[in-house]
């Protein structure tokens, strides 16, 4: 090796260990970025608190509960809001990134951090229910103890033979640019098999 | 029928019906209060949350103030349900609860914020002196060490003694 080499070799080793030197200084100059992608949860569990036991066959004026969750992977702290409504069976759920134009019975507004979780309980009661030949009628459901109009028909479902209707859950995220809250695309819910005794 | 009767009649019309105009009229007022006090909660609670954001993002442990915030979520949540229900009296209440906490919270991110700032720069300051310092005590040993290398070297070099070797042939 001639003394022009030693030289180069020298300079590599000096050009590294400055690097090394300088990282601590570099860490807060160049920001590294995770390259994890960035998703929210959302989940429905039963009443024990499992993935099991989801109440179904609901009756009038008996209460029922369920537990709803929010995941947090986007980076940062963020602000949701989950929108609860009751349909019957032709009525809209969210599709292609659209939200379900029903109007919300309930809704729960947080923030979860990045990393962190959220969860509720959600107790329901079908208040008053009505069967007019092959079609049911429900006019208010309680949530968390205060009663909303839902004035909804269903009609008899032979083929399952009840009359189904469904309880779900919009995930909806704040956000800046827009300044507003935006559909974040994730739904969940429950079928209801409403019985009129 | 003489005035004095007529003004009776009148009367008592008047004590029948301004209720029912004066709580329309009240209960419109209170629909526009409660709606101006929901605005006023989701002003507050989004620039909460920036605020928050703001601090976290200066570095700043804001599990404290994301808990708070959820309460006023809460506060704000409830005013849209009773909002939609018709009660404004309960809407304007919750509301009125969820700009008071939102507020608070603001503040204090603010606070939070600004102080996250300054441990920051200090931070900065210290990292950035300390490699430069670094850099360049690296780079005089690195030079100091080379000149002594070369000078081995040379030494090397110029130490080899050249062999005669002598022709055989």
């Amino acid at each position: 090796m001639n003394l022009e080499e030693y030289r180069a070799l020298f300079m590599v080793a000096t050009l590294g260990l400055a690097l090394i030197a300088a990282a601590p200084a570099l860490s807060v100059v160049v920001p590294i970025r995770s390259g994890s992608e960035r998703f929210s949860e959302l989940w429905l569990l039963g009443p024990t608190h499992m993935a099991e036991g989801y109440p179904f066959n609901v009756g009038v004026g008996e209460d029922y509960s369920v537990f709803v969750g929010v995941g947090n992977h986007m980076g940062c702290s963020e602000y949701y809001l989950v929108y609860v409504k009751f349909r019957n069976r032709t009525q809209s759920l969210p599709e292609n990134s659209i939200p379900s134009p029903l109007n919300s019975t309930y809704e729960f507004q947080f923030l979860v951090a990045d990393g962190e979780t959220w969860e509720s309980l959600l107790m329901f009661e079908i208040l008053d229910a009505s069967v007019h030949g092959d079609s049911m009628f429900v006019g208010n459901v309680s949530i968390n103890g205060v009663a909303f109009p839902v004035n909804s028909f269903s009609m008899w479902d032979s083929e399952h033979s009840g009359f189904y209707y469904q309880l779900f859950f919009e995930l909806w995220l704040y956000d800046m640019a827009s300044q507003g809250f935006q559909y974040h695309d994730r739904f969940v819910g429950i079928w209801l098999n409403v019985t009129a005794s | 029928m003489s005035v004095s009767k007529l003004f009776f009649v009148l009367l008592i019309l008047f004590v029948f019906v301004a209720p029912v105009f004066v709580s329309e009229a009240f209960g419109a007022d209170g629909e526009i209060v409660a709606a101006s006090a929901i605005d006023g909660a989701e002003g507050v609670m989004v620039s909460a949350y920036e605020a928050v954001l703001d601090a976290e993002k200066a570095g700043a442990n804001v599990s404290g103030l994301l808990a708070r915030l959820n309460v006023a979520g809460e506060y704000l949540a409830n005013a849209h349900v009773w909002y939609g229900l018709g009660d404004f009296d309960n809407a304007t209440r919750f509301a009125n609860l969820c700009y008071d906490v939102g507020e608070e919270v603001k503040n204090e991110a603010v606070e939070l914020k600004n102080e996250a700032h300054g441990l920051w720069v200090t931070d900065l300051v210290v990292r950035m002196t300390g490699s430069i310092i670094g850099v360049v005590i690296i780079v005089f040993l690195s030079f100091m060490v080379w000149r002594a290398f070369k000078r081995r070297y040379h030494k090397r070099i110029l130490g080899m003694k050249p062999e005669v070797v002598s022709g055989e042939s």
